[in-house]
Order: C-alpha cells, then structure tokens, then sequence
C-alpha cells in the first residue's frame, strides 16, 4: 500500500513537472535536459529587456488578449512572455531585428500555451476555411462602436490556426509582409496572399473600411 | 455612422483596443526564474527521492525472497525504480529555455511542437511507460514466485476460494491489459492521424516558402 501511495504521489509530482515545464520553457525537453542552469542575468539581458518592454509593451498585451480569451489565464501568459522574453535576451546575438525576435518569442511561447489545450486547437480552421465560409453576418450591418468591431475582430482571430493567427496579429499590428515572413519563415509573397485573404474576410464583416489600411 | 474611421479599420480597431502594458522588474524575474526552477526541481527531487526509497524496499524483499522468481521480480522492480529515477533526472531535471525557440521561425516552432506532441516525446512516455511496464512485471513475477510455494491463505479459503489467489488476482490483470491497450490504440487513433496532417501540411509549407 505505501508503495502505492509513493507511486501514485509520484506520478501526481510527475504530472506537475511537466506542467511546469512546459509552461517555462516552451516545451523542448531535450534541450532542457542537456542546459542545466538558468542563467542569473546580464546587465545587457535586463537592458534589452526593458527596451523591449517600453517599445513592445503594449503589443504584447495585445498579443496575449489574441491567444487567451480568459482574463487570469491572460496575465499569466503575458507574464509568461516577458518572462521568456528576458531569458532570451541572454541569447540574443542582433542576428535579426530587436522588434522581431520580441515577436518571435512571444509568438512561440503563446503557440505553445494554445497547443496545450488540445481541444481547443482542434477546432481552429485556416483563413481559407473562413473565406470560404459563408459569412453570417447581415453584409448591411456593420460594427458601429469600437468595442464591438473589436469583438468582431476577436472572435475572428480566436478561430483561427496559430500560423495564421501570427498573420492577422502583425498585420494588425502593422508589420509588413516582408516583416511578417521573416517572423513566421514564410515568403513574403505568400504573406501577401494571406493578407489578402484577411482583407477580404474583414471587408466582408467591417465593410469598405476593411481596406483602408492597404 | 458604420462606415466612418476608425470603426472600419481593422489596424486602428486593434492598435487602439485599450491595453496594460506589463513591465517586469529585474527583481521580480530573478526571482520568477529562480522560484521557477526551484519548484520544477523540487517536483523532480521528489520522485528521484521516492524512486530510491522503492529501489531500496525492493532490493530489501530481493534478499528475503525464496524462489528465483521472486528474486528476479523484485530485482527487476528495483532496477526500474534506478531507471526512473535516472530519467527523471535526465530528461526533467529543469534547466534554460532552449536556444532554438526564439531563433526559430513560427512555423518552425509550431512544426516542431506538433511533432513532439506526435512522437510522445513527453518525458513521462518516454520514461514513465517503461518504468510502469517493468515495474508491473517485476510485481507479478515476485507475486508468482512468492505464492507458488503458498497454499491460498486461511482467510481466502473461508471466502470460499478453492483456487490459488493469482487466479483470482487474473481478473485484475486482464482488464489492466485490456485498459492499457484500448488507451494506446485510442490515443495512436485520435491524435497522430490529424496532427500527422497538420505537420504535413506545415512542411509542404516549409519547403514552399524557403526563401
């Protein structure tokens, strides 16, 4: 029975480590296995970091409310994302832009946050999908109050699949398609084709005013 | 006024959505790191710790045992608890982000999760099945090889059973087998087959946006 009771505590333990790693460090084991310190930090990590944070701030929040719907679960991966964001920092060698490894960080981390709920990941579709889709919004009715396009907005970006979830977000947030290609590893032309596509979905749902920002 | 800016376009919509940019002090993510990594060792420690107490308990019955069954089951349950302890160790043990995350593309990173996902590469399917099978196994093997020499128990007896108790244990054990199996197949059914699309799908990506 105590050696039950010890198994069975373990696994409990076990299912908790994982968790925790997982949720810290975006979930490749191998490579974790063979690092075996977290680094104590560099004056140059925590500047970057900061820099980071007065210049992105407000986009990864923006980030983070495109990923997670639920208000605590938010903070927590907001946190999660600067957190992994000053840890990367160690790391960083200038190889690409500050703005786009900020992004590619808090990309990866919030993708592998949304790939953990499994049920929920199996229900997301491609922009394609809902381009092909009729659309159920009345064509004539259009938001008129900014909390209600952005609600639009969400519930659009909450169906879709994280690569082309990356696409709406930097569109939205204003990046270029060379930008965003370099971002996601996809050529810029076929980000060009993706913004398109996005383009004409949110024209069908916010109107002639989804295309003022070409 | 539908139609009117900024209700209409979508980039302003979004960009000027009310947000609480989060800043982190140093302080607060050292500590974050360090209680982060202190709680993830802790988990670890703990079932390293109940992995050598197990090993030492089975390695104990090992000296007592009277048939070379039991020996080699309780040998072989003591060996699976050093084993599981050396994987938890190896593949759990806490350590750095790793570098590729934030050097990898998106569409890298979400291939490469969905394949780990795919291959069970979870440390607890990579150590905690075979931990679990070898240790089943040890178990029945020390059970067989203690009870072979045993008449059923005084107790079973006035139960009614005329039978040796491994028998009545059978039915345990197969609807164990039976459970394992269905998990497996059910498991090897739903996910693989539309994560295996989805990976496919990312690569035909990959190899087409090479630029």
């Amino acid at each position: 029975m105590p050696f039950a009771l010890l198994v069975g505590g373990g696994i409990y333990r076990a299912e908790i480590t994982f968790n925790l790693l997982e949720s810290s460090m975006a979930g490749n084991y191998l490579k974790c296995a063979r690092a075996r310190t977290i680094p104590a930090g560099t004056v140059n990590q925590d500047s970057l970091y900061e820099q980071a944070a007065d210049t992105c701030g407000s986009s990864l929040d923006r980030l983070a409310r495109a990923y997670e719907f639920d208000a605590e679960a938010r903070r927590d991966l907001l946190q999660e994302i600067h957190f992994q964001l000053w840890r990367s920092f160690a790391h960083f060698d200038g190889r690409c832009s500050l703005r786009t490894w900020v992004y590619r960080v808090a990309h990866n981390v919030a993708t592998g946050h949304m790939i953990r709920q499994r049920r929920i990941r199996d229900s997301l579709v491609s922009i394609e999908t809902i381009e092909a889709m009729p659309d159920s919004n009345d064509p004539g009715e259009l938001a008129v109050t900014q909390a209600e396009a952005l609600d639009r907005l969400s519930m659009l970006i909450q169906r879709l699949k994280p690569l082309d979830r990356q696409i709406i977000v930097s569109w939205l947030e204003g990046m270029d398609a060379s930008s965003i290609g370099e971002l996601t590893g996809l050529s810029p032309a076929n980000v060009a084709m993706k913004v398109h596509r996005i383009k004409n979905i949110l024209k069908r749902r916010f109107g002639e005013g989804g295309l003022h920002a070409e | 006024m539908p139609n009117e800016f900024p209700m209409n376009d979508p980039q302003s919509v979004w960009q000027n959505q009310p947000a609480e940019p989060l800043k982190m002090s140093a302080t607060d993510l050292r500590r974050k790191a360090l209680a982060t990594q202190s709680k993830a060792r802790y988990a670890v420690l703990f079932i390293i710790v109940v992995a050598i107490i197990c090993c030492v308990v089975f390695a104990w019955s090992f000296t007592g045992a009277n048939t070379a069954l039991a020996r080699m089951g309780y040998g072989l349950v003591s060996l699976s608890m050093i084993y599981g302890a050396y994987h938890a160790y190896k593949w759990t043990w806490p350590g750095n982000l790793p570098e590729e995350a934030p050097i990898d593309t998106c569409l890298e990173f979400y291939r490469r999760a969905l394949e780990r996902q795919r291959d069970y590469s979870h440390p607890w399917w990579r150590s905690g099945l075979p931990v679990l099978i070898l240790t089943l196994l040890g178990v029945v093997m020390a059970a067989v090889g203690t009870e072979a020499r045993n008449a059923p128990p005084s107790w079973l007896l006035a139960l009614g059973a005329d039978k040796h108790p491994l028998l009545n244990a059978l039915p345990f054990f197969l609807i164990l087998a039976i459970w394992v199996v269905a998990f497996l197949i059910l498991r090897k059914k739903q996910g693989p087959k539309t994560l295996q699309r989805e990976i496919e799908e990312l690569r035909a990506f990959e190899r087409e946006n090479r630029w």
